[in-house]
């Protein structure tokens, strides 16, 4: 082949959440451009918020997605209590990490089973999948069900819940009730070992990366709220320098954000940073699940990402079950939140990876300033620099296979492109009138 | 919603669903009579009413904003393959003309309202098509 030019475009990405595109253009054995267009129009939550009470923004950020809401609640709720300079209860602190629990069952079996395993197993999506494999299937239902009964007990509802507040929760749960969880989360816990058996007996391309992976990292937990943010190249950083290290910037193909480490260029967030920087913080059960399929960090190859993800199951799982062991309802389910001036900043761990927020309030409580980076926006760059080099190992495939191989490489994100694009950059031209 | 609180005031078991549609099938039995209602929009004047039993047309790009891609047509296609499809399902469609919050309800998807309210206490399980 010499300079023959190939174009591997797909329209309309399928089995992802929001809209984007993709388009690689390879002249001879050479990857020339390569552009993961996200064309889903901007949502404009940060000047949604501006103006709005502090007490709202957990509700308002809640509905950025559908799929990691609880991530959206969270990392407002901690960066607004940093601004007021209020300590939640510890037994709050407790039932965050289990809501959060559920939300990483739900999500994560939502894009094991149903979103990126028909690429491996050569499914054009989960209906074909569940024909063949219907045993399957069932267990994704029964374990997603099962992460949606965690959202529910906590958030007031599966979807958008709304029961995260400043302060901690609008109503807690009784110990009793926490304890009705008890006998499914076993199950999910032995189905989630099982997940990971069953990943790790996937097809993987054989594809490696340099990554700088980048996560939050805690003294004592796998981390979920909580923790300084690391990098496996020796960032170390509190929340409120985040925006001294990371900058967005605005490419012509995309209405999501991309985002970089200054000087230093793309990086990737999710479970496999998390599980390469903090693979001694998992429970025994998580780490031995891992390393029974010969999962050991560091895991390099994107598509590995899948059995990742399975063991972030196993984790979900049993910090649920701890958690429930250890609860005791608190005296008052909510610190009280006096309106103050301040700034805060917080940094959590939604299942694809980190979210940051930072508020800055007036002394009325208001929200003068609110700055949102989603993890999709900070994985966006980290894609394309994938298929950059992806797709120059597809140059002699058939071009329909290549193109599936692609998609699949985007999917090894779970990108969520709602999320991503829910900034506005506004700039007005006027011309002034004679 | 509408139609659910309508039922509901009428007396008949109708729950509001938060749209996730591999949630909602869970929910479904093999030996049930199921009647799905949602709001569509499909370019038709407001206050049209579709009417579909056991299967929604394939719409490329899906027929709603959903999760992921799962809209409620892939999530009945999905009960099919599990043998999870009730004996009875129907889905009402109403076109929607204004999808804004806080936006007022148009007479014309109020007129439509009743009507599915009286299908459906009707129960005329008859062939899919468009209510006028």
């Amino acid at each position: 082949m010499t300079g023959a030019s190939r174009t591997i475009r797909v329209n309309t990405l399928a089995r992802v959440e929001g809209e984007g595109s993709l388009y690689i253009k390879l002249v001879g054995e050479r990857v020339a451009d390569v552009k993961l267009k996200i064309y889903e129009p901007p949502r404009m939550f940060e000047a949604f918020l501006r103006g709005r009470h502090f007490l709202e923004a957990p509700d308002i950020t809640a509905r950025t997605c559908g799929i990691c809401p609880i991530a959206y609640q969270m990392s407002a709720v901690h960066a607004i209590e940093r601004a007021l300079g209020i300590q939640i209860d510890p037994a709050v602190r407790l039932l965050r990490r289990l809501f959060y629990c559920g939300e990483w069952i739900e999500s994560h079996t939502l894009h094991v089973y149903m979103l990126h395993a028909p690429d491996f197993l050569g499914y054009a999506d989960v209906i074909g999948m569940a024909r063949d494999h219907r045993e399957v299937v069932e267990k994704a239902l029964r374990l997603k069900k099962i992460g949606n009964r965690i959202v529910q007990l906590l958030g007031g509802r599966e979807i958008h819940p709304i029961s995260a507040a400043v302060g901690g929760f609008y109503k807690v749960p009784t110990k009793s009730q926490l304890r009705e969880l008890a006998p499914d989360l076993e199950w999910a816990l032995a189905a989630s070992r099982e997940t990971v058996q069953w990943t790790s007996t996937l097809e993987f391309p054989n594809f490696e990366q340099d990554y700088e992976f980048v996560a939050l990292r805690h003294p004592t937990e796998y981390p979920f709220n909580e923790g300084r943010l690391v990098s496996s190249r020796g960032l170390d950083i509190d929340a409120a320098e985040y925006e001294d290290d990371f900058l967005e910037s605005h490419v012509k193909h995309s209405n999501a954000l991309h985002s970089v480490l200054r000087g230093r260029g793309s990086y990737l967030v999710g479970p496999m940073a998390r599980f390469n920087l903090n693979f001694d913080k998992l429970p025994a059960v998580a780490q031995e699940a891992a390393t029974q399929v010969g999962l050991r960090p560091p895991v390099k190859n994107p598509f590995r990402s899948i059995v990742v993800r399975a063991v972030e199951l196993v984790f979900a799982c049993a910090e649920a079950l701890r958690v429930i062991q250890e609860y005791e309802a608190p005296s008052a389910a909510c610190t009280e939140a006096p309106n103050r001036a301040g700034a805060g900043q917080a940094i959590t761990e939604a299942p694809r990876g980190i979210l940051y927020h930072r508020y800055t309030l007036d002394e009325n409580g208001l929200i003068l300033t609110a700055k949102i980076v989603p993890p999709t926006s900070q994985n966006q760059k980290r894609i394309e620099d994938d298929l950059r080099e992806y797709a120059s190992q597809l140059i002699a495939w058939p071009l329909d296979e290549a193109t599936w191989k692609c998609e699949q490489a985007i999917r090894n994100y779970d990108p969520c492109i709602s999320c991503a694009t829910h900034f506005l950059k506004l700039r007005v031209e006027r011309d002034e009138q004679p | 919603m509408l139609v659910s609180e309508r039922l509901r005031e009428l007396g008949l078991n109708a729950e509001n669903h938060t749209g996730d549609p591999l949630s909602l099938l869970e929910r479904w039995g093999a030996d049930e009579n199921v009647i799905v209602v949602d709001a569509i929009m499909t370019g038709a004047a407001a206050g049209t009413v579709r009417v579909w039993d056991r299967q929604l047309p394939h719409v490329s790009g899906g027929l709603a904003v959903s999760s992921h891609g799962f809209d409620i047509g892939k999530g009945i296609d999905l009960a099919q393959a599990l043998n999870r499809l009730p004996a009875r399902l129907r889905v009402y469609g109403i076109e929607g003309r204004q999808f804004e919050r806080g936006a007022s309800i148009s007479p014309e998807v109020e007129r439509a309202i009743e009507s599915v309210v009286r299908q459906i206490l009707g129960v005329g399980m008859g062939k899919e098509g468009v209510i006028k």
